[in-house]
């Protein structure tokens, strides 16, 4: 286990929680993109403090290791990139929520923590050795459940990325309390998130583009090329002729 | 062995970095895919399986050997035809000469980590490769000059790779599990085979339940199915071909692997077998509804995987030995239909640049060999005698009559419908004539034709003639399996 009985600062480590998923309920109604950013920072931020916390109360030495990692690949890496797409894009505001408004999101919310607490009381119970692991790892699922609602219910691919950062905030929040994977599966599903996060983000510049930026791009980058296969079509089709 | 294997993958990818001439990139992964299947045979025949790598990580056993075998296969034969598709997708604009290195590059790390998925002890290890394979096919979809591929590509990420999320609390789940039950975490499949009997039923079946969720996603069972049908009709067809006959293969292997331990459990072997069974009849009934209605030949092929990954899901779900014997036969099965129908299919689209119903017409006139592959695979793909899929669904509806009437009833009434929409869509578009219409011929290259033929040929060779060494070889993945 990661650390063995109810940590000494548990207080501590609580409020640590509740303020993570302070951080997921702002990612879930914020429109403004560079908060979005900033927050999913703080967040990541957040479980870097408390595999830390977590590390002083009698944990691993892998604890003090994911904590630098973390704060190395999600608070300054993937951010910065993130925030780098978002200047090219020029968007500043997500908008466009796809299906539901800020407030149906806080109240889905509520909703999906309830029913994670309620479906996996059985299991966790059985599985950690006692409260605050208990509550880490229902918060856990529960902040990846908020990454799945921002994934699914924003329109503009960047939102989606924060929200599929967040799903993988709540992953490692579950794996800090529940148990201790080997270091390097640690490292490689890091480095598998940042090249999935990357073609993400770097693919929404294509997406996301306001409609005169994207005609401004289209018009210098695709219009000969179409032109090209107009007239290939043509000649196929006998038209020329 | 396997180091011989990646010493021809590395060499590979670094032969395609530096290399300038598409044909000197394509003959590179035309090598690369008979490096894969050389290693697979080498494997089979020199009895050297079950083999471990990297401190037990890697682990290579009968399945793992079929399932590469199967995937260097289908790679060798898309390498050949995308030698001839992308020159004339470079033709009309839609990919750029500059970007067939990042192509061909994709290509060939699809395929090495592709087989190193197939060659993972370790869960986490699989997770992680059957996540790179994600990446790369995602950017093999991108590749094209579309903003449709850029979305088809982007919905397959996220669908994917949330899923996949899912698959990894699964994970955690089986590996705090382990550490409570044997003293010592760990997530080698055949340490968890061994010990399944001794591990607490219910978060056993939880974990089940959350790794299904990411290897569902990609395979294409539904309802996780949503990004298939737009990735599958936006990308390279060549790339089309390998997402349904291979990538759908690594989510149909994952869920085998990870119910073949639930299975030694007696509290959770029940509740997984229903999970999957619930979750094969939900494709079935969707894949044919939404097969009956398409207007978009790639999109029919799509949902027919759909279609068809729900048929293994029920076979696995079902899983008496004999059951997973035909599932897994169906597996190859249906990797060499659902090539067939997807090569074809792309000689169609650059016939008429255009999968749509409405814009195909004289359609045999036109392109004879694509008709005839169309044709063939269809009927195959529906279960006509003498196709190889007849054998398989044949059998396994067998072992589904044996374990219950009613859902053999569900499960053939859906599969008619199904069958009822490719019908439908293949007599549409071979029945346009217009004798008018002054459309010219697209000069299929020869290396377009060449895997369509070999696939016509296998689909129906191995329909007609069952192969002893492959009877053999199944019979030892099903024991190995613990089945």
């Amino acid at each position: 286990m990661i650390a063995s009985g109810l940590p000494a600062g548990g207080d501590w480590i609580e409020a640590l929680l509740v303020m993570v998923l302070v951080t997921g309920a702002f990612v879930v109604t914020r429109k403004d993109l560079l908060s979005l950013v900033s927050a999913y920072q703080l967040q990541s931020l957040l479980l870097s403090v408390i595999a830390v916390s977590l590390y002083l109360s009698n944990g691993s030495e892998m604890l003090l290791y994911l904590a630098v990692l973390t704060v190395t690949s999600k608070v300054i890496l993937i951010p910065y990139a993130i925030k780098k797409i978002q200047k090219e894009i020029k968007i500043s505001r997500d908008i466009d929520f796809h299906y539901l408004s800020p407030m149906e999101s806080i109240t889905a919310m509520i909703f999906l923590i309830l029913l994670v607490y309620g479906s996996f009381t059985k299991i966790l119970r059985e599985l950690s050795p006692g409260d605050l692991f208990y509550l880490g790892a229902v918060f856990g699922i529960s902040l990846t459940l908020m990454g799945m609602l921002i994934t699914f219910s924003r329109k503009k691919v960047i939102t989606k990325v924060i929200g599929y950062l967040t799903m993988e905030n709540g992953v490692l929040l579950f794996s800090l309390f529940l148990t201790e994977l080997p270091f390097m599966i640690e490292v490689l599903v890091m480095i598998d998130l940042f090249m999935i996060v990357l073609l993400a983000a770097i693919l929404s510049i294509g997406v996301d583009s306001s409609v005169e930026e994207f005609r401004e791009k289209f018009n210098a980058i695709h219009i000969p090329r179409l032109q090209k296969r107009f007239e290939h079509l043509r000649k196929r089709n006998g038209e020329e002729a | 062995m396997l180091q011989y294997y990646l010493l021809a993958a590395f060499a590979a990818l670094a032969l395609t970095q530096f290399l300038k001439s598409h044909k000197a990139m394509n003959l590179v992964a035309i090598a690369h895919a008979i490096a894969c299947i050389a290693f697979a045979a080498c494997l089979q025949y020199s009895g050297a399986i079950p083999v471990y790598y990297l401190e037990n990580n890697l682990y290579i056993d009968a399945l793992s050997t079929y399932e590469i075998f199967i995937a260097g296969t289908i790679f060798l034969l898309a390498a050949v035809y995308a030698g001839g598709h992308a020159e004339s997708l470079i033709k009309i604009g839609i990919l750029e000469r500059k970007n067939l290195k990042g192509y061909y590059l994709s290509f060939n790390a699809l395929l090495l980590f592709t087989v190193l998925a197939f060659s993972s002890n370790n869960l986490a290890l699989f997770w992680i490769f059957a996540e790179l394979t994600t990446f790369f096919t995602a950017f093999l979809i991108a590749i094209l000059n579309s903003k449709k591929n850029i979305d088809a590509s982007l919905k397959y990420i996220f669908v994917t790779s949330t899923a996949m999320l899912f698959s990894f609390i699964g994970l955690i789940l089986l590996f705090a599990l382990t550490e409570k039950t044997l003293g010592t975490g760990t997530l080698n499949w055949d340490v968890l085979l061994k010990n399944a009997k001794t591990f607490p039923a219910a978060p056993l079946a939880a974990s089940f339940a959350f790794m299904f969720l990411g290897y569902a996603a990609k395979s294409g069972i539904a309802p996780l199915h949503t990004s298939l049908p737009h990735a599958y009709s936006k990308a390279p067809s060549a790339v089309s071909a390998i997402i349904s006959a291979v990538m759908l293969n690594i989510g149909i292997y994952g869920i085998l692997r990870i119910y073949s331990i639930t299975r030694q459990n007696p509290g959770s072997a029940a509740t997984c077998s229903n999970l999957l069974i619930a979750f094969g009849i939900l494709s079935l009934f969707i894949a044919a509804f939404s097969m009956l209605q398409q207007k978009n030949l790639k999109k029919l092929i799509a949902f027919s995987s759909t279609e068809h990954a729900g048929l293994m899901l029920i076979g696995i779900g079902i899983g008496t030995p004999i059951a997973i014997y035909w599932t897994l036969y169906h597996v190859l099965a249906h990797s060499l239909t659902k090539a067939l129908l997807f090569l074809s299919a792309g000689i169609l689209n650059r016939q008429y640049d255009s999968n749509k119903i409405e814009n195909i017409k004289n359609a045999l006139k036109l392109q004879p060999l694509a008709s005839a592959g169309l044709i063939l695979g269809s009927l195959a793909i529906i279960g006509i005698p003498p196709a190889i899929v007849f054998i398989t669904k044949f059998s396994i509806l067998v072992q589904v009559a044996k374990f219950s009437t009613i859902l053999l009833i569900a499960v053939l009434l859906l599969l008619l419908l199904a069958a009822a929409g490719f019908a439908l869509f293949i007599t549409a578009i071979f029945t346009r004539i217009d004798e008018n219409d002054v459309m010219r011929r697209y000069p299929t290259p020869v290396r377009m034709k060449i895997p369509v033929i070999i696939l016509i040929i296998l689909v129906y060779g191995l329909g007609l003639f069952f192969p002893q060494p492959l009877d053999g070889a199944l019979n030892s993945i099903v024991s190995g399996l613990g089945f």
